[in-house]
C-alpha cells in the first residue's frame, strides 16, 4: 500500500518540486543533514508550541485543571492506554511483516492453487489455515488485507481474519493453562471459534456485497527483484504506521471504558444465564484484551457460567474496540461496523450452542 | 510540505522504537504495563522500528539511490484511491503513546483501579499445606487471601504474618493492603485486597510492609469470609520495580 504522503518508496523520489527550491545541488550527506536539521527544528517548534498552548490553558483554567490532569483517573487512563498499545505493537509489527512479505514476495497464483476455487469450499480451508499464524488479533488484520489484495476471495480472507487470533496454538495452550480443571474448554473454544469464522465466511458468500468492502489497494507485485525489496520496506512502513494509528484510537476507546465503567455493573448479570452470556460477550468488546491473555481473564471471572466465559473468549479475538478501529482503517468504517455486529451475534450464538453441547 | 510530512513519519518510527527501547531495554518501566515475558518482543519491536526509521531516513537522504532499475515502473503506486490522506493522518496519533513512553512513562496502576474492582477469589474451600514454623511468616497477598477465605484447616490461626502491598483507602476510615494482578497487560488488572485494622491509614498508593495477625470474619469457605488483618507494625517501603508481581496463587488440594 502506498500513498502520496506516506510512502517513502513513492515520495522519496527526487520530485522536481522538492529539490528545485532554489538551492544549489548538494551532496547527499549534506542533504541528509539539512533534512534532519529541518525536522528537528520543526519538532522542537511543535513541542514548544504545544507547551505554550498547554501553559495558556493551565493559566486560564487554574490549578483545578492541573489537579485533574494529575488525578488518578487520567493517570490510570494513560497507563491502560500505553499498556494496550505496547501489548499490540509487537503483534501489529509481526502482522505487517507477514502481510508485507505476502504482498511483495508471494505470487498470486500460490493462493489460487492452494485455495479451492469455490468460495464456499475456500472458507473452511482458510478458517483452518488461521491456526498457523501465531499472534493475537492485531496481526491478523493486515494479513487479511494483503490476502484480499492478492486476489483471495474476501469470504475466505475474512474467515482467516476471524479464526487466526482465536485458534492458533499459543492461544489454545494459554486456554489449557488457564482452565486446568476443565480441558473441555479448549475444545469448546476451538469449535466455537472455528464455527463462528466459517459461519461468517459463508454469510459473506451469501449476503456480502463488494461495495461494503473498501478493498485495500497496494503494490501490484510485478516489480523486478530490487523493486520488490523496496516494495517490502515501503508497505511495511506504511501499513505499520497506518494500523498503529488505528491501534491508538482503539486503545484510547478501550482505556476510556476500562477506567470509567465499574466492573461491578457486570455482577448484576451473573444470576441469569440468558443475560450472563451477552454480558460477558459485551465485556470482551469493551476490554479489548489480547487473545493470548483473555483466557486468564475469563478464568478469573468466577460466578459466571462456563458458557458465558466461553463467549468471552470467542468474541474477544473477533470483535473488540481496537479491532473495530483497525478494521475501519484497513477495510473502511462501513464494513467494520456491519461485519463486527454480525460477527458478535454469530459468536454469541456459536458459543451458546457449543457451550450447551460440550460444557 | 510533502518532505516535511515524510520526515515526521520517519521520526515517528524512530520515536516509537526509541520509546519501546527506553521502557524495555534501558529500564524496567515496561513492567508497569505488561508482563515480564513480553520484554524480548518489545525489544525486538523497538530495534526493528529504529532500523526501519534509519533505513527510511537514509533513503530519503540519499536521492541518488532512487535511480534503481524497476523504480518508477509501478503505475499502481501513484494513483490509489482512499487511503492516501487517511493513513498518514491517523498515524499522527501514534505520537501520543510514543511520547508518553519516551518522556512521561505513566505510573503503575494503583488505588484508583483497585477501589473500583470487586474481587473474586478462584480457589475452592479445603485444607492448605502447613505454613513454615517461624513467625512472622511472609505471605503473598493471594496466598493470605486464599487461606483467609477458604482454609477450613485455619492454618492462619494464631500466626503472625508479613504482607506487602500498596494502600487503598476504604470507606469509614478503613483501608486495604492491595495488590493488582495482571495476566497480560494493565488493561486486565484485578485487585486483591486485605482489610487492615488497628493502624491509621498511610497515604493512598504508598507501598507498605505490614505485620499482624489474621482477623477472622464470617465463616471460612463462604462468601462472608473476607481477608482481614489486625496490624502490629506498618512500615513504608519504596515501590517495587515489578509492581504487579505477587507470588503464585495457592490452589486448594
Amino acid at each position: 500500500m502506498a500513498d502520496e504522503t506516506g510512502a517513502p518508496g513513492v515520495t522519496a523520489r527526487p520530485l522536481p518540486e522538492q529539490r528545485g527550491s532554489g538551492r544549489p545541488t548538494r551532496l547527499p550527506g549534506a542533504a541528509d543533514g539539512v533534512r534532519l536539521g529541518v525536522s528537528v527544528v520543526l519538532l522542537t517548534a511543535g513541542i514548544g508550541l504545544s507547551l505554550v498552548v498547554i501553559g495558556t490553558v493551565v493559566v486560564l483554567l487554574g490549578p483545578e485543571f492541573l489537579l485533574w490532569l494529575d488525578g488518578p483517573v487520567v493517570r490510570a487512563w494513560q497507563t491502560v492506554f500505553v499498556a494496550i498499545v505496547i501489548q499490540g505493537i509487537p503483534f501489529l509489527l509481526l502482522g505487517t511483516l507477514v502481510s508485507a512479505a505476502v504482498s511483495a514476495f508471494v505470487p498470486a497464483w500460490v493462493f489460487t492453487r492452494v485455495l479451492p476455487g469455490n468460495p464456499a469450499l475456500a472458507v473452511p480451508v482458510a478458517g483452518l489455515a488461521g491456526a498457523v499464524l501465531p499472534g493475537c488479533e492485531c496481526a491478523s488484520v493486515p494479513v487479511a488485507g494483503s490476502l484480499m489484495r492478492r486476489g483471495v476471495t474476501p469470504a475466505a480472507a475474512l474467515a482467516f481474519l476471524l479464526s487466526a487470533p482465536a485458534i492458533n496454538p499459543i492461544v489454545l495452550v494459554a486456554t489449557a493453562i488457564a482452565f486446568p480443571a476443565n480441558p473441555h474448554m479448549v475444545l469448546a473454544r476451538l469449535a466455537a471459534s472455528l464455527a463462528t469464522s466459517v459461519g461468517m465466511g459463508w454469510l459473506w458468500v451469501r449476503l456480502g456485497r463488494e461495495e461494503w468492502l473498501r478493498l485495500p489497494k497496494g503494490p501490484a507485485g510485478h516489480a523486478p527483484r530490487a523493486g520488490r525489496l523496496e516494495e517490502f520496506g515501503t508497505s511495511l512502513q506504511h501499513d505499520f504506521l497506518h494500523a498503529g494509528g488505528f491501534l491508538a484510537v482503539g486503545a484510547a476507546a478501550a482505556a476510556t471504558f476500562n477506567v470509567t465503567v465499574p466492573h461491578s455493573v457486570l455482577r448484576t448479570f451473573t444470576d441469569s444465564p440468558w443475560l450472563a452470556v451477552p454480558a460477558l460477550a459485551g465485556l470482551a468488546v469493551i476490554l479489548a484484551i489480547c487473545s493470548e491473555a483473555d483466557a486468564f481473564v475469563a478464568a478469573s471471572l468466577t460466578g459466571f457460567s462456563p458458557t458465558a466465559r466461553l463467549a468471552f473468549m470467542v468474541v474477544g479475538p473477533m470483535v473488540d474496540l481496537k479491532l473495530i478501529a483497525l478494521q475501519s482503517g484497513t477495510f473502511g468504517r462501513g464494513f467494520a461496523l456491519r461485519f463486527s455486529t454480525a460477527t458478535w451475534f454469530m459468536a454469541v450464538a456459536c458459543s451458546a450452542l457449543v457451550g450447551w453441547w460440550l460444557l | 510540505m510533502a518532505a516535511v510530512k515524510r520526515n515526521f513519519q520517519v521520526l515517528l518510527l524512530l520515536l516509537t522504537g526509541a520509546g519501546l527501547l527506553h521502557i524495555a531495554l534501558f529500564s524496567d518501566l515496561y513492567l508497569r504495563y505488561v508482563k515480564p515475558g513480553v520484554r524480548p518482543l518489545l525489544i525486538a519491536s523497538g530495534v526493528l522500528l529504529v532500523l526501519l526509521g534509519v533505513i527510511a531516513a537514509a533513503r530519503d537522504g540519499l536521492p541518488f539511490s532512487r535511480d534503481e532499475p524497476g523504480h518508477g515502473a509501478h503505475p499502481g503506486h501513484d494513483d490509489h484511491g482512499h487511503d492516501h490522506t487517511k493513513g498518514p493522518r491517523i498515524a499522527w496519533l501514534l505520537y501520543v503513546p510514543a511520547l508518553l513512553m519516551l518522556l512521561f512513562a505513566p505510573p503503575a496502576l494503583g488505588s484508583y483501579t483497585a477501589s473500583r474492582d470487586d474481587t473474586a477469589t478462584t480457589s475452592a474451600a479445603g485444607t492448605f499445606p502447613a505454613l513454615p514454623a517461624k513467625d512472622p511468616v511472609a505471605l503473598s497477598l493471594s496466598e493470605f487471601s486464599s487461606r483467609a477465605d477458604w482454609d477450613t484447616g485455619t492454618s492462619l490461626r494464631g500466626r503472625t504474618v508479613r504482607l506487602t502491598g500498596f494502600v487503598t483507602p476504604g470507606t469509614n476510615g478503613t483501608w486495604y493492603l492491595t495488590r493488582l494482578i495482571v495476566s497480560c497487560c494493565a488493561a486486565d488488572a484485578t485487585a486483591l485486597k486485605v482489610e487492615m485494622h488497628g493502624a491509621t491509614a498511610p497515604p493512598p498508593d504508598a507501598w507498605v510492609t505490614v505485620t499482624g495477625t489474621w482477623r477472622p470474619t464470617g465463616r471460612v469457605g463462604t462468601d462472608s469470609a473476607r481477608p482481614a488483618l489486625d496490624t502490629a507494625t506498618v512500615e513504608r517501603i519504596p515501590e517495587p520495580s515489578d509492581p504487579y508481581k505477587d507470588l503464585p496463587r495457592v490452589t486448594a488440594p
